[in-house]
């Protein structure tokens, strides 16, 4: 079903998935929307990157502590998990904002995110180096 | 075709193409990477899955070149402008095979 945009333009709107991001607005600078697409992309490789980690603690068998090395899998992977709810959320989020010419969110995961692989970094180097 | 105006000097959307390319490719190799160690360690049913979970990153792909189609033939003006402009189909394929990647890991730890 065609509606009329302010353009003159017939979009068939419905057709738009997710409508939470498509339901309203007009359309920004298609550059804009293609830097948050690289962003969101950005994100899913972080994500990938944290659950590769993860697997790479549990599978080399580090010679550290059984229990540490399961905690730090854990932590990489659900970090990576994180990244992936992060990188769709924050692409929605950011999408339509641009839309209804509001301004972006901040970047509170990405600090979080900082914190807890410096954390399990510093906590894996300890283990191997100096237990 | 007829040759067009350069849009834009920044070339937006062959960077966004080449950026789902190596996430496409990041998603596949962390999948194999997940179908190699689950094979030493796990039994049929999650190997499976992930073996499955392949064709996700390769469905992302598709949606993406559809996509980077579409935007480059509206942003030259080549062609007749679409009538459903892209969604958010190819992003959503992306995270699901992210997730999927992710839930597996953590059954190849926990388990």
């Amino acid at each position: 079903m065609a509606r009329d945009t302010g353009a003159g333009e017939p979009v068939d709107r419905r057709a738009r998935f997710p409508r939470w991001v498509y339901g309203q607005g007009t359309e920004p600078d298609p550059r804009f929307t293609l830097a948050n697409e690289r962003t969101f992309l950005a994100w899913i490789r972080t994500s990938l990157a944290l659950i590769a980690a993860g697997i790479g603690v549990h599978a080399l068998h580090l010679q550290i502590p059984e229990t540490l090395g399961d905690v730090a899998a854990i932590v990489l992977i659900v970090a990576g998990i994180g990244a992936a709810g992060q990188a769709f959320v924050g692409w929605a989020r950011n999408e339509r904002a641009m839309r209804q010419g509001r301004p972006l969110h901040g970047a509170v995961t990405a600090s979080l995110l900082t914190v807890v692989v410096v954390l399990t970094t510093v906590l894996l180097a300890l283990a191997v180096f100096v237990l | 075709m007829r040759p067009s105006e350069l849009y834009d000097r920044g070339a937006q959307p062959e960077r966004t193409l080449l950026a789902w390319g190596r996430t496409c490719l990041a998603s596949a190799v962390v999948l194999a990477l997940v179908v190699k160690v689950l094979a030493v360690e796990a039994d049929a049913a999650p190997i499976l899955l992930t073996v499955t979970g392949l064709s996700l990153p390769v469905l992302a792909w598709l949606l993406a070149l559809a996509r980077y189609r579409r935007v480059h033939r509206e942003l030259t003006g080549t062609g007749a402008a679409s009538p459903r402009p892209g969604g958010g189909a190819a992003m959503t394929v992306a995270t699901a095979a992210a997730l999927l990647c992710g839930a597996l890991a953590l059954v190849l730890v926990v388990r």
